[in-house]
């Protein structure tokens, strides 16, 4: 009894290896909740999935909350935000993706350029 | 004539082909609440849990050993089924006054209804309503199955707490849980025990430290992949008599159990401990380990989606 369930979960999870899953946000550059000398030209975000370019998009306000982002654009499993010259002060990026098996997942952070 | 019939038919071409967005398992805006060991976490969703190990010194019979699993379907998009299966294994205590010998069998089949009645993605909040059903007589008497049936309605909600402002810092991981429910036995007199079965509240919740909330939405430390992939958790459950229950004493029995769940993209690895809040409630602490698989990221266009209806079309981020 044991050896069939195992085998049955074993099926189970080896049997989904080539499902996609939620896109998690892997890393970002700037880093999440980091302090940065130099203005970045834009921001990116690595995701842990494929996205669907056309519903995946991503959004950088500074504190005031004004845009100070150029759009987004989305590259395999890699989000492109170009941003404008960025001063001094602390900014709030807003991502919303769709993985490529359409789960929705979004999130946000924070990073300040200057001392 | 035919490129008309072609343009008039592009609009539904196009909606036929637009990816549909799937919600699935506990996400709330950026939250994710993993599926908890002890009590439920406020979302349906597609998944199993198979299995569930545990040890404990609950059972008044003496020690306890378990191997449960339950497999949840979103019928709908918010409305779910789970059917869950213990089979036990009891042990009396070295010292008792017993002649009977360890007992094994099922315990009576749990089935829940369950309706997702709310989610407020900018709060991170879940509100769950749900009816969950004891099936008597469907479990073996000689490991306590009941002849009666239990009918329990049940509420559960959660919250994270990254919607504080960023000033917070790392609190902004944590989230808690929370369950409370009414047990409603359908029989007030156990003919054979000789006394009046109880009406009980049921309760509990978790508090939870969220490693992937922390990297991605607050700070990334750089800390090892397999670090950041745990929550940290502590759950408890507590059960009160409050009504038929003459004869007995209203001792609330519960146990409160730290422990901590590894989070993956197709399933999710929990072990806790189980601490008896008193004597009522076990005589040594136990443990409880789970293999909890997301049908709905393993299969997302079989089993992993809902019966009936379609997910609602995904809409464009921030309405760009």
């Amino acid at each position: 009894m044991p050896r069939k369930l195992i085998a049955v979960v074993a099926a189970v999870v080896l049997g989904s290896a080539a499902a996609h899953a939620h896109a998690f946000l892997d890393h970002a550059s700037p880093r999440v909740g980091s302090a940065v000398r130099a203005a970045p030209r834009e921001v990116t975000l690595w995701f842990s999935q494929k996205l669907e370019p056309s519903f995946s998009s991503a959004q950088v306000r500074d504190s005031a909350g004004a845009r100070v982002d150029q759009g987004a654009r989305a590259d395999g499993m890699v989000l492109h935000v170009p941003v404008k010259s960025l001063p001094p002060g602390t900014y709030k990026v807003h991502w919303r993706v769709l993985s490529v098996d359409t789960h929705a997942t979004e999130g946000n952070f924070s990073f300040r350029v200057g001392e | 004539m035919f490129s008309r019939i072609i343009c008039a038919a592009l609009p539904g071409l196009a909606l036929a082909l637009m990816p549909l967005q799937a919600e699935a398992h506990c996400f709330v805006g950026a939250r994710f609440l993993p599926a908890t060991l002890t009590v439920d976490d406020p979302c349906v969703a597609d998944e199993m849990s198979l299995p569930t190990v545990l040890f404990s010194s609950a059972n008044p019979s003496g020690r306890e050993n378990d191997v449960a699993g339950d497999f949840s379907k979103r019928i709908t998009e918010n409305f779910g089924i789970t059917v869950a299966s213990t089979w036990t294994f009891v042990r009396p205590p070295a010292n008792a006054d017993t002649l009977g010998t360890s007992a094994s069998g099922f315990m009576n089949l749990t089935t829940a209804f369950q309706y997702q009645v709310f989610k407020d993605a900018p709060h991170e909040f879940a509100w769950l309503m749900g009816v969950v059903v004891e099936w008597g007589s469907t479990g073996a008497a000689g490991v306590g199955a009941s002849p009666w049936s239990v009918i329990t309605p049940t509420m559960n909600i959660g919250k994270g707490f990254g919607d504080l402002p960023d000033d917070f810092g790392v609190i902004r991981a944590f989230a808690v849980t929370a369950q409370a429910g009414y047990q409603i036995p359908t029989t007030s007199f156990d003919l054979v025990q000789g006394a009046a079965v109880p009406q009980n509240m049921v309760y509990g919740g978790s508090l939870q430290f969220s490693m992937p909330y922390l990297k991605s939405n607050i700070i990334d430390l750089g800390l090892p992949d397999f670090i950041n992939h745990l929550i940290p958790i502590v759950e408890a459950q507590f059960s009160t008599p409050v009504a038929n229950n003459e004869g007995n004493p209203f001792i609330t029995t519960g146990t409160i159990n730290p422990g901590v769940i590894w989070v993956g993209d197709y399933f999710q690895v929990g072990i806790e401990a189980i601490i008896p809040i008193n004597r009522a409630s076990g005589t040594n602490v136990g443990a409880i380990a789970q293999l909890h698989l997301y049908l709905d990221d393993m299969f997302p266009t079989t089993i992993g989606r809902p019966l009936l209806g379609s997910a609602p079309a995904p809409t464009k981020p921030f309405g760009d």
